[in-house]
Formats: C-alpha cells, sequence, structure tokens
C-alpha cells in the first residue's frame, strides 16, 4: 500500500514557487549555443559526464491532438439551486461539491468565526442523526465528508464509491438543510476553536498572514479574523448559529456540482429526492463598505525564537470580476505566479535568499489583493524586504517585454489540458465562473481570453493598480535582530507588536493590557 | 458522562441497522493495466496508456533516499535532488523548470526516506523532450562548487523553513531520533545544519556516480502516448547511458530487537504540550502489513477511529490527535500523537494512547470496524488511482518499494483477505511494551493553564 503521509521533501514548496520564468524552448537553447563559446563543457572538472555525451539539439514535439473543454451541464431545481453535472466514469467513486453563498465576510459585527464555526458544526449532528451517526455512517461506506468556511462560501464536500451515492445525497441534505446545533457539539466545537486558536497565534506564518490581510483591507469584512477571537468566540450561542444559518442556508443561495461516475439522470433523480422539498428564502443583502485605499504601513511583529522572518508584502487589488482581470492576473503572474514568477527568480535562483517566494492575486467577491510572500533566515530580512518591494516597482515603471509575457502566456495556454484532466477540476471551474457570475461561456476560450493580453495592456494595469509607495509590510521575525537593518533599505518607520500582543480588532493592532489572549 | 456514551453507543448500533450499506467493498475498480520493459542497461520502464486527456506524466525514480546516506552526511540525498536542477550537457543550469513551464507542463522533485523521484506533467506531444531531458541529466549532470555552495543556502532555508520555524515543525524528527537506535529512518530526511555544511563537492559527485545509473531508475510514462513511438524514445534515449561501473551498495545498518521500553522527555518552545506513543513494526509488503494498515484506519481514519473518538471527542484531552503506520521499504514505527489540550494532563493523554494500543490486544477490532476499513481502503484505492500522477505514484511504488508489480493491483484482493484474526495476531505481535517509545515534549517555560 502506498500511503499519502510520506515525509516528503519537495523542491519547490507550492504552485507559486512552482516555475521559474524562463524563455521558450527554442530560446533556451538558442541561448545555450551562444554561452558555448564562453563557459567550456569541460569532462571531470565541471562536469561529471560518464560517456561522451552527445551535443543535442532538444527533439521536436509530436503531433499535438486537439483540446477542448469537456463536457458538462448546469441545471437548475425548481427552488432555485443550482447545478453542474460532469460525468466521467473512469473510476467508481463520485464527488458531491455544494457551495452556499455566505462565509466569514457575512459575520455580523463583533460575531467574528460565526461562519467557520457554524460550517464546523454542520456535520456535528443534522436531521436525526447525531454526530457520532453522521460520522459513522460515512466512516462505514469508506466515503469522506468535509465542511469548511472561506471568505465568500460555505462548503460541504462528500466523497463515495459510485454504489453509495444516496446516501452520500442524503448525509449532505441533512448537513445543509437540518443542522441540530446540538448545546454538547458546540461546546465541544468551540473548546476545539479556541484550541486552534491558541496555536495559529504563534504560527509565524499564520500570524503573517491575518496581519497582512487586516493591514490591506482594514476594517472591511476581509480585513477581520474569520477564525474569530478568544472573546468572539466565547461569546457566540447556539441561537447565532441557528440565525446564520436560517439566513444564508436556503436553496437559491446554493450550488451543487455532481462529478463523476453517474449519470444525468440519476443524478438529477437523487438531487429532487433529497433537496427538492427545501424551501426557498429571501437572502438578505451584505451591505459591504469600500475597503480602505492603499496606505503604507510597516508592521514588525516580534517572535523571539524564530529563526526565519516571514514577509508579507502587498496592498488592495481588484474584485474577481472586474474588466481588467485577465490584464492583471497575468501582471502578477510575472511578479510572482505559475509559469513566470520574478520573485522566485531573484531571491532563490540568483540569491539563494529563500526556498520560495511568490505572489499572488487574491480576488474575492467584493474586493482583493496582491500579496507577495516569502521567508528567510533572520539576518537576511532587510535584503528580502527590499527585493520584493523593488519588483513591484519594476513591474509599475519598466513595461514587461514580449519574451517574457509570451513566456508567461505560453505556459497558461499549454498548461490548459492539465486542468481539465479530473472530474472535480472541472467541476471547480464551472463553479467558480457560476459563484462569481461569470459567462461559462467563458471556459472554452481560455485560448483567447489568455494571449489577447498584450505588454501594453500589462503597462496600462501595471500603472493605475501596482502602488509601490503605499505598500503595507508585515515581518513575522526575531524583531532585534533585524530592525536596525530596516533604515538602510528605505524603512525607517514602523509598528513593532511582540506576537503575543497582537489583536486584529485593534487600530493599532495591539492588545490592550489585561485583554484576552490572543 | 460515562452513561452518556453508552447511550450514543446504543444509538450508533441501532442506526447501523437501518443504513443499507455494502457488506464488501463492493466497486472492484478498474485492474490498473502497464507494460514493464527492461533496457539492457538496467533500467526499468513501465508504461500505463490512458488516453483520456492529451498530456502524459512522466517520472523518473532514483532507488536512493534518506536511509542511503553515509553518517555524517544525513540531508544529502534531498541536497543531491536539488542539484539535479543544476544543468547537464544539453540543459543550462535551472532551466529544466522553465523548459517544462514553456509548454505549459509542471515539474518538481521529491526525496523521502527510500527513493527520490524527478517528475513532470505534459501535453502530450513534449513526451520526446521530456525524456530526453531526464536522460540528460542522468547521464551528463553538470557539478561545479559555485552552484554548490549556493544551492546549499537554499536547501538550508528549506529546513529552516520547514522544520525549525513552525511550531512542531521539529516534531517528526524528534520521535524518529528517538524511536530509532541504528537505522537510518532515525534522522530527518532534510538532514542536519551540521551534516549540510559538512558535505563536499566530491561527495555529490561520488553520490551521482552511485546511485544516480541505469540500473538503480525506474521510468514510468502514463498518459497519452502510442506505445512503439515511447518505446522507441525510450530506447533512444535511455539506451545509451552506460550501465554502472559497480553495483549500487546496499548495505543498511539493520535496527537491533528492542528490548526495554524507552521514556523520553524534552522541551519545545510550542504552545501546547505534545504526547507520542510509538510501537515498531514491519515493512512495506511484508504480510503483516496489511492487518498493521486496517489498525492504522482504525485508530486513525476520520471521526470514528479510535484514536479521534477517545482523545478528541470523547474527553477533550488532546485537541487533535492521531496515529499512523510508516509504511516503508524497511521496518518502520506506528505513531500515535497527541496535543495535550490546555488544562488536561500529560499523563492521561498517555494512558489513554496505550490504552488503544492494548486494547487491539486484547479485544481486536470488530467485525465492523474490520469492514469500515476495507472500505475506506477501497476509497483510497481508487481516489489515488484518479489522475495520470497518481498512476504513475502507485506504479513506481509497486515496482521499487514493493518489488512486485503485481501488487499494484493484487494488493486490493490481498488487502480484502484481512481478517479480525490476522488484526489480533499482530497486534499482539507489534504493540509490546519492550517495542515502545513514550515522548513528552513539553512548552518550554511551561504549560499556561
Amino acid at each position: 500500500m502506498k500511503t499519502k503521509t510520506v515525509i516528503a521533501l519537495i523542491l519547490f514548496g507550492g504552485l507559486g514557487g512552482l516555475l521559474a520564468a524562463g524563455p521558450t524552448v527554442t530560446e533556451h537553447f538558442k541561448q545555450r549555443a551562444s554561452n558555448e563559446a564562453t563557459s567550456e563543457w569541460r569532462r571531470g572538472e565541471g562536469a561529471q559526464a560518464r560517456v561522451e555525451w552527445p551535443r543535442d539539439n532538444p527533439p521536436r514535439p509530436l503531433p499535438a491532438r486537439p483540446v477542448t473543454f469537456p463536457p458538462y451541464e448546469i441545471r437548475k431545481l425548481a427552488n432555485g439551486m443550482q447545478v453542474v453535472l460532469v460525468s466521467q466514469n473512469e473510476q467508481p467513486v463520485v464527488s458531491v461539491r455544494m457551495i452556499i453563498r455566505a462565509g466569514a465576510a457575512h459575520d455580523p459585527k463583533g460575531k467574528h468565526g460565526l461562519a467557520m464555526l457554524t460550517a464546523t458544526l454542520l456535520d456535528q449532528g443534522a436531521g436525526k442523526r447525531s454526530a457520532e451517526q453522521i460520522a459513522e455512517t460515512i466512516d462505514f461506506i469508506g466515503g469522506v465528508l468535509g465542511t469548511g468556511a472561506g471568505s465568500d462560501l460555505t462548503s460541504v464536500n462528500a466523497i463515495v464509491m459510485k454504489d453509495s451515492y444516496d446516501i452520500a445525497l442524503d448525509l449532505v441534505a441533512d448537513v445543509v438543510q437540518r443542522p441540530t446545533f446540538a448545546p454538547e457539539e458546540v461546546e465541544r466545537q468551540r473548546a476545539q476553536a479556541l484550541s486552534a486558536l491558541k496555536v495559529a497565534a504563534d504560527d509565524p506564518e499564520s500570524v503573517a498572514d491575518r496581519v497582512i490581510e487586516r493591514l490591506i483591507y482594514g476594517f472591511h469584512p476581509y480585513g477581520m479574523p474569520g477564525s474569530g477571537t478568544a472573546e468572539s468566540l466565547t461569546a457566540l450561542t447556539r441561537a447565532d448559529f441557528v440565525d446564520f444559518h436560517r439566513k444564508y442556508f436556503v436553496p437559491n443561495n446554493a450550488l451543487i456540482a455532481i462529478v463523476g461516475d453517474i449519470g444525468a439522470d440519476e443524478a438529477m433523480a437523487g438531487l429532487e429526492k433529497h433537496f427538492g422539498g427545501w424551501t426557498a428564502g429571501e437572502v438578505p443583502a451584505l451591505a459591504v463598505t469600500e475597503p480602505p485605499d492603499a496606505t503604507r504601513r510597516v508592521i514588525v511583529i516580534d517572535k523571539k525564537d524564530a529563526v526565519q522572518t516571514e514577509i508579507r508584502v502587498g496592498h488592495i487589488a481588484i474584485p474577481r470580476k472586474h474588466n481588467d482581470y485577465e490584464a492583471i492576473d497575468q501582471a502578477v503572474k510575472i511578479l510572482g505566479g505559475e509559469g513566470a514568477n520574478r520573485l522566485q527568480q531573484v531571491l532563490r535562483s540568483q540569491k539563494q535568499l529563500t526556498y520560495g517566494a511568490s505572489a499572488d492575486l487574491d480576488t474575492f467577491k467584493w474586493a482583493g489583493a496582491v500579496i507577495a510572500e516569502t521567508d528567510t533566515q533572520t539576518s537576511n530580512t532587510a535584503e528580502a524586504l527590499r527585493v520584493v518591494v523593488d519588483e513591484f516597482t519594476r513591474l509599475q515603471r519598466e513595461r514587461v517585454s514580449d519574451g517574457e509575457l509570451e513566456g508567461a502566456q505560453d505556459y497558461m495556454v499549454g498548461h490548459f489540458p492539465l486542468t481539465i484532466e479530473v472530474p472535480d477540476a472541472i467541476a471547480t471551474q464551472v463553479l467558480n465562473q457560476l459563484f462569481y457570475d461569470l459567462p461559462v461561456d467563458d471556459l472554452p476560450r481560455y485560448r483567447e481570453r489568455i494571449l489577447k493580453v498584450t505588454p501594453d495592456e500589462i503597462q496600462r494595469v501595471a500603472r493605475w493598480f501596482i502602488r509601490p509607495a503605499q505598500l503595507s509590510v508585515v515581518l513575522v521575525g526575531d524583531a532585534d535582530k533585524f530592525v536596525d537593518d530596516l533604515k538602510g533599505v528605505g524603512f525607517a518607520t514602523f509598528e513593532r507588536i511582540p506576537i503575543a500582543n497582537v489583536d486584529l480588532l485593534s487600530p493599532d493592532l495591539t492588545r490592550r493590557p489585561g485583554a484576552p489572549r490572543p | 458522562m460515562k452513561k452518556f456514551s453508552m447511550l450514543l453507543l446504543l444509538l450508533t448500533v441501532a442506526v447501523a441497522a437501518l443504513v443499507i450499506v455494502p457488506l464488501q467493498a463492493a466497486v472492484r475498480p478498474p485492474k490498473l493495466q502497464y507494460q514493464r520493459l527492461v533496457l539492457p542497461n538496467g533500467m526499468v520502464v513501465i508504461l500505463h496508456q490512458d488516453k483520456s486527456t492529451p498530456i502524459v506524466h512522466v517520472e523518473l525514480w532514483y532507488h536512493v533516499g534518506s536511509k542511503n546516506e553515509k553518517p555524517g552526511r544525513t540531508g544529502f540525498a534531498h541536497f543531491f535532488e536539488h542539484m539535479m536542477f543544476k544543468g547537464s550537457r544539453n540543459v543550462e543550469p535551472e532551466q529544466h523548470t522553465s523548459i517544462i513551464a514553456s509548454v505549459g507542463g509542471q515539474a518538481n522533485a521529491y526525496t523521502n526516506e527510500d527513493t527520490t523521484v524527478f517528475w513532470q506533467t505534459i501535453p502530450a506531444q513534449y513526451l520526446p523532450l521530456v525524456l530526453w531531458m531526464e536522460a540528460d541529466r542522468m547521464a551528463s549532470l553538470r557539478i561545479d562548487e559555485k552552484t554548490f555552495v549556493a544551492e546549499r543556502e537554499v536547501v538550508k532555508e528549506e529546513r529552516r523553513m520547514r522544520i525549525e520555524n513552525p511550531p512542531f515543525g521539529l516534531l517528526n524528527e524528534l520521535i524518529t531520533s528517538h524511536a530509532f537506535d541504528v537505522h537510518p529512518y532515525k534522522h530527518p530526511v532534510i538532514g542536519s545544519m551540521a551534516d549540510l555544511n559538512a558535505a563536499t563537492i566530491n561527495d555529490v559527485r561520488d553520490f551521482y556516480q552511485t546511485y544516480y545509473v541505469p540500473e538503480n531508475a525506474t521510468l514510468m510514462v502514463v498518459g497519452d502516448f502510442d506505445t512503439d513511438t515511447v518505446t522507441n524514445l525510450v530506447n533512444q534515449y535511455f539506451g545509451r547511458v552506460p550501465k554502472a561501473s559497480k553495483p549500487v551498495p546496499r548495505d543498511i545498518p539493520v535496527e537491533p530487537q528492542h528490548t526495554k521500553e524507552k521514556r523520553v522527555t524534552l522541551e519545545q518552545p510550542w504552545p501546547l504540550p505534545a504526547v507520542v506513543v510509538t510501537y515498531h513494526v514491519p515493512y512495506n509488503g511484508h504480510p503483516d502489513s496489511y492487518p498493521m494498515f486496517v489498525m492504522s484506519k482504525t485508530l486513525s481514519d476520520g471521526q470514528t477511529s479510535r484514536i479521534y473518538r477517545k482523545l478528541v471527542y470523547e474527553t477533550g484531552l488532546a485537541l487533535t490527535a492521531f496515529g499512523s503506520s510508516s509504511f516503508l521499504e524497511q521496518p518502520g514505527i506506528f505513531s500515535a500523537v497527541a496535543l495535550v489540550n490546555p488544562g488536561k494532563s500529560p499523563d492521561e493523554v498517555e494512558k489513554a494512547l496505550i490504552a488503544e494500543f492494548d486494547k487491539l490486544k486484547t479485544a481486536g477490532i470488530t467485525e465492523r470496524e474490520l469492514q469500515r476499513a476495507k472500505n475506506q481502503f477501497a476509497r483510497d484505492y481508487v481516489v489515488s488511482r484518479l489522475s495520470i500522477k497518481e498512476k504513475a505514484s502507485q506504479l513506481g511504488h509497486a515496482e521499487v518499494i514493493q518489488k512486485d508489480m503485481a501488487s499494484a493491483d493484487g494488493e486490493f484482493d490481498t488487502f480484502l483477505k484481512v481478517s479480525l484474526d490476522d488484526v489480533k495476531r499482530v497486534a499482539q505481535k507489534y504493540f509490546v511494551p519492550e517495542g515502545r517509545m513514550v515522548m513528552r515534549i513539553m512548552p518550554r517555560g511551561g504549560v499556561e493553564q
């Protein structure tokens, strides 16, 4: 048996840092040919050739097969629930993926962690089953059932062998429509969430992520702690969960995908049976204010025993549905994404300052951010920070070369067939379009969408959306050992907070004396 | 509390009778078809065709991992993995990955205790390119002092990032270093800072000549290809890599039989105490490893698993608790770990963990637990064969670790034959006090209540 728990070390962390930027195949080898004169091939010294290994050109590709977006269906139940069907029978397995359009952004004021804890409690008792009975049912059939909340949504997923489709739907329907929120389960999960919060409060990576979001989004819902605070979690009552569920968990606010070894008719019959009787309701509109304008702010979080500094640099960007999404996405990929990644090139390949560096464009329903991240040993903190900030500046000021953009686009276009291999990945793409209210017709048009972005377009968007002078910066590490270097790299002003005193809800991010931890 | 549990238990039994459940893992996944070839230079080639999407996955396994490292050179196998991206006769340093990216593919590599694996997934038409590049670095890697010294800094950052900086990052390393006396599974795959610093360019050359040879390599090609074409390409590019000049060394120190329980108490700057209990277990593919796998499932897979139920759900002793057996090429350990919740005592947690192992010896598991483990196994089996990458990984594992290609598929049936008696017998054989280690890792500066 091969288990998934092998302790393996992977060459490049995360997908963001996976690929270094580079020219196209032909260009690579042109470059090699021109290097030949200067860097001579010497056996036994620089090289370890075991034989007279031939000087060779790369082989030509084979004829390509056409790639099309695989078939899927979109349907709707009478009560408004949107349905995505992807049928593929390679393995005898079916997955059920449900999305409710409410997440941490819907936490009422002061009730941080409500969406998260509601999601956790969904499968801890629902319908006629107790928490234990739900677990027993899904575990016994060798299935998996999971629930969770993100910023904009709550998800419930189940994976079962195909002969257990009905059991899976029965469970998911109970969990989504009829959660019990039994008092003893509420207390149990609350205690767990509080312990988890304690561990996260001491984890430099987690703290860095929370604080940069708070800096960028301010007191906008996306800046608030979705896992709650000790105070907010303690204050939540059963009525809060019931209320949150009643407001948002209605079929006209839900999407479901049925994916795998099952035909459309059988899939729909099951959905009618288990979800047809679910009554539609009116979903309250969320009043969301604009996130604050980008402002420069540097926060140093002091963790004495850290051997590395977690670095986050970013500012506000765009929501997912935006006319410039494609160009901005490609600009950020050039900065630090898959198929390109200048940050990785400079920080890892050229300077060996880190194992991995990347930049992401996080785009949600109402807002988004560009955030670069890396980690480096304490003594290199200032240098690494400078490099990251300089790359933002470079992207804003210098026109991206045709070759570099072409390289990034070659990756995206060529990569497409890899994104439609497994049925769950196909469903994810369709669900995304539906969730963000984007045209599904865009899915098969991936090539045109990518290639229509030009270096001029990149320059145009980079000029307005990249703002190097208004970057938020978070450094989590052993502050005494690097703060003196910050002035030398242009960051003379910063706020310093001991890790134990971080309070995301306070304007200066610092816990008042005597206030509860974390 | 006790009454309450009894009630729940009764309810569970009642519901079990109501729900219609498959009595056997009824759905037999399709057989994993493959072809196996051996080149004259000793390299093994496994082909599996899957034309559902026009992509192909190429994976090259070198049968060398951290267990092959010499004393004082821990972390070397993984470090060498990084060196494989530093250029070869026809490929410039750092270009391997970007060439793959330029055609839309992905490439990466990983190292574990037993193997070092290089993989790439690409649009199908670029299969010749990938085979050509893999053969190039097998035969003609560039090794120079400057890149060696520079890359060492990257590996050190990797160690800091994965192991030294996150809370509990050192956990695994602390467990293995105390659970084993001499076997190199004792050492972390990433190695120690001191050993990384001590490594020399000659170590790199020697390692390359010793382990990166065709007879120590297995090539998996999975996906959309034409068999004749791929066979010709493999012969053309890998066929010309010469045979190794000496046999690959296989002299791994053997762990002696343990005769006495080991107890270890340590301190770390972690937010909560951790309690660990380990036992020694057989190698992957040993007849006893299948019942062991059942116990791994029963103890730790899902919310009904015994460790979760007892330590997290029922008693709230632990924030999280899990146990799993290692399934490695050579005998490894079963380790159970619990992070002690604030206000709970490590003594209680230790007692509760050991009690779960003892229960397996005295009472075994129930018919229903056995069936559940088998159903979970069937699910794992199916969901780990969905993508071409996963399929390649299964094939590589069967060939290199199990040394039996038939196990890639036949293991499904072996597993379904495990009986209640097998489970009890294996529990009694391995979960013995003299083979046990109990470790406590306390927060430095005391426990906050």
